[in-house]
């Protein structure tokens, strides 16, 4: 702690350049936050899903045409203890960047962990165009209980002929991690009953509950055998599996996250190093006088050391609280229909921006401490170098 | 001295000295190469997956989807309005007299994705009795063509690299029962080269599908489009909406496009904020470090605006190399490997033109960076800086 005015007073002498660094080590440790911060966030996402949950799909896509009658078929499997048949409708609000999609369903008894209360799913259960709304989806569209809400499916047709779903918004509620982009729920009556005549009576997907979240896949598995040779075979996945498949397809979120920081801190790293390279240079006389009375290698090491990891650490902390404060403002920037997961200040955040302030400061220090340790004193005394 | 001369002579002098500051020097490079190899490599993805899906269509050809749909998975065409489509006026015919017309079906079918070994899904796709003469583009590379009428299919190079099971002699099960693989296609690395295509009125019971999901069919001209979309669309009977394929998959591939490019650049800027700042920093240590060699000039009657435009010209010059070697780096990274997305096969790409954008920025984060420094450079008064000598 003695030591802190002697390092902030070598920090000081080019004030400017103390700012500039601190404001480059800033943006890195920023960008380390919202990567490392969004990877954290999946992992949290991934560690929520559930395999006592399973969707029942068509296996060879189509949208809408499982027909009702599966749901008493499915309920006589073993293991099963609830199905519940979904709707789906997606399409736009107002332009066609504003994706919409609603799941119409009483989904009360497979999203048991989902912020909608028994009062809600019943008032949603006794209103056909009744419309439960997430509190992104509603500041999103600005709607309040109450209002009228109508999107249009160009893909669906519909018994008046129109293309338009129109909503009574019933309920505002709390969003979902595993829905950053928000979420809706309708009633399936609703769905069903606007559908043309051909169409009705079939969904475009189940959702299955099991007892025993050790057989969900095995149960998943069972339900497929069950239709492989029907005239519509499934293809089941419990919710866990069906994340992580996504996950697996798409990009390696954990890698490309941390070599996005990586480079980051490479960036920084070059300019610490080289800073404090240059200042100590510059101090070499002053480093000679510290020795001079008696300072020993050790402590004019930890004096160089602490000027580097001065901005390290200040970058670092101002950086990560920038990346909370920036990233929860994703999900308003981010255009509709493509949630990225809003990134959270996770333990692994900081271990991973502690780790690399440490590497910088570390590795920035070598070369100056070798120089310093070696130095001779009569010489750097002299001023000559 | 004419000021050009001027500028000419200050800047090739500071570019002599420059060794001296190696160090520093390196610190934008690296910087600007951080940035540009993050914009380059993020960009790859988007750029490549647009290539694939823009490549995939062709001005001379339209689709016919169900009215509304947005994609083909989930239109539908029956067959008497897709046979109603074929003889529509615009439709290319071929030498015997068929309407060039393709009734296709288009569907996922579960696969495994070799890169994790996980449970993915693959397109396959139906050509009817035209497919081949309507694609040039693609050819067999080995084995042979499906023969309509037997559980055959044809793989994609794309789909053979991506997915497991997709090679000669493999066998695809569908609802009733396998299909084996036949043959493998290229085709211009684009979407279709990511597919398995089979006949699709073979395949359609396979997959439990009444309907085509679309009919995509060559014009007689690019012009002729009109024609055959008001026709078919003036139809409320058919209830059918036509684009031109290009269009069609621009359309398609547009949202992804817009949203990835967009990430890439945010990301992109948050580094290169960065760097401007290690940029500005570096250049005023240059300035201060320069500070004789600065007096001496303007003592020598070199004006400021040399002084100051060779300050400009290193961070210029810096930071361009940066981007080189960022663009190089993400170049010999990810330049023409094949990779996918979810269902889509495509080819990671490091356009000149992207190299264009990479340099653009670094330009940008010099000029931005070198301004204050430049400016310093050239008020500073020459007596205070002599005496320091």
């Amino acid at each position: 702690m003695k030591y802190l005015p002697l390092v902030w007073a070598a920090w000081m002498r080019k004030p400017a350049r103390a700012i500039l660094t601190l404001l480059s080590v800033t943006m890195a440790f920023m960008l380390v936050g919202l990567m490392i911060g969004m990877s954290a966030s999946i992992d949290r996402i991934a560690a929520m899903t559930r395999s006592d949950r399973i969707y029942v799909n068509p296996r060879f896509f189509g949208a809408n045409s499982m027909p009702l009658a599966m749901q008493h078929q499915i309920e006589g499997l073993a293991g099963v203890a609830k199905v519940i048949p979904v709707g789906e409708v997606w399409g736009w609000y107002q332009n066609e960047k504003n994706n919409v999609y609603v799941p119409f369903g009483d989904l009360r008894g497979s999203r048991a962990e989902w912020p909608v209360s028994a009062a809600q799913w019943d008032a949603l259960k006794a209103t056909p165009n009744g419309l439960i709304m997430s509190r992104l989806q509603s500041q999103r569209w600005n709607k309040k209980v109450g209002d009228t809400f109508t999107y249009r499916a160009p893909a669906f047709d519909k018994l008046d002929g129109t293309k338009f779903w129109s909503f009574k918004v019933l309920a505002i509620t709390d969003d979902m991690p595993l829905n950053p982009d928000g979420y809706l729920f309708g009633n399936l009556l609703y769905f069903d009953k606007s559908r043309p005549l051909a169409q009705q009576g079939k969904v475009g997907y189940y959702e299955v509950m099991v007892a025993d979240p050790e057989r969900g896949t095995e149960i998943a598995r069972a339900i497929d055998r069950t239709y492989a040779s029907s005239g519509l075979p499934t293809r089941s996945m419990t919710d866990k599996a069906a994340f992580d498949s996504g996950m697996d397809n798409g990009i390696n979120v954990g890698a490309v996250t941390r070599k996005i920081s990586l480079a980051g801190l490479a960036m920084i790293l070059f300019l610490t190093a080289n800073g404090l390279a240059q200042s100590v240079r510059e101090r070499f006389a002053e480093f000679a006088a510290l020795k001079t009375i008696g300072y020993s290698d050790r402590v004019v090491m930890l004096l160089v050391f602490l000027e580097a990891a001065l901005p390290c650490l200040a970058g670092a902390t101002l950086g990560i609280a920038l990346a909370a404060a920036l990233g929860g403002q994703i999900p308003k920037i981010c255009p509709p229909g493509w949630g990225l997961p809003v990134p959270v200040m996770a333990p692994i955040v900081y271990l991973f921006a502690g780790a690399g302030a440490a590497f910088i400061a570390l590795a920035s220090t070598a070369l100056p401490a070798f120089q310093l340790r070696r130095m001779d004193i009569a010489t750097a005394l002299s001023g000559r170098k | 001295m004419s000021l050009m001369r001027q500028i000419w002579t200050v800047s090739a002098l500071n570019f002599r000295n420059l060794r001296g500051r190696l160090w520093q020097s390196l610190v934008i490079v690296v910087g600007m190469a951080c940035v540009v190899g993050v914009l380059l490599s993020m960009l790859s993805l988007s750029e490549g997956m647009y290539r694939a899906y823009t490549g995939t269509g062709d001005p001379g050809r339209a689709i016919v989807v169900s009215q509304g749909a947005d994609n083909e998975v989930i239109s539908h065409i029956s067959r008497d309005v897709g046979a109603i489509i074929a003889t529509a006026p615009g439709v290319a015919k071929d030498g015997a007299g068929r309407p060039i017309a393709d009734p296709g079906v288009l569907v996922g079918v579960p696969a495994i994705k070799k890169r994790h070994n996980s449970d993915s899904y693959i397109f396959m796709r139906g050509f009817g009795p035209q497919g081949f003469a309507l694609r040039p583009d693609l050819k067999i590379v080995s084995g042979r063509k499906f023969e309509p009428g037997r559980r055959e299919l044809i793989a994609g190079v794309g789909a053979q690299g991506q997915f497991a099971g997709m090679n000669i002699g493999d066998q695809v099960i569908l609802a009733d029962g396998p299909w084996k693989i036949v043959g493998s296609f290229t085709s211009s690395r684009d979407i279709l080269e990511g597919e398995i295509v089979g006949d699709s009125d073979t395949l359609m019971p396979a997959v439990r599908l009444k309907n085509y999901n679309s009919v995509i069919v060559r014009l007689d001209s690019q012009e002729s489009l009109a024609a055959f979309k008001k026709a078919l669309t003036s139809n409320s009977v058919l209830s059918v909406s036509v684009e031109r394929q290009t269009d069609w998959y621009h359309k398609i591939n547009d949202q992804f496009y817009t949203f990835f490019s967009g990430l890439a650049y945010g990301i992109g800027a948050i580094l290169a904020v960065g760097a401007l700042f290690c940029t500005v920093n570096i250049l005023y240590a240059a300035v201060a470090a320069r500070s004789q060699e600065i007096a001496t000039l303007r003592a020598l009657g070199y004006g400021a605006l040399p002084v100051a435009v060779s300050v400009l010209m290193e961070s210029l010059c810096l930071s361009i190399i940066g981007a080189l070697i960022g663009a190089a780096i993400a170049w010999l990274l990810y330049d023409g490997q094949q990779d996918s997305m979810w269902i889509n096969v495509f080819y990671l790409t490091v356009s000149p033109a992207m190299v264009g954008i990479g340099i653009l920025w670094a330009v940008v984060v010099a000029l931005l960076g070198g301004l204050l420094p430049s400016i310093r450079a050239a008020r500073r008064p020459v007596a205070e800086a002599l005496r320091a000598i």
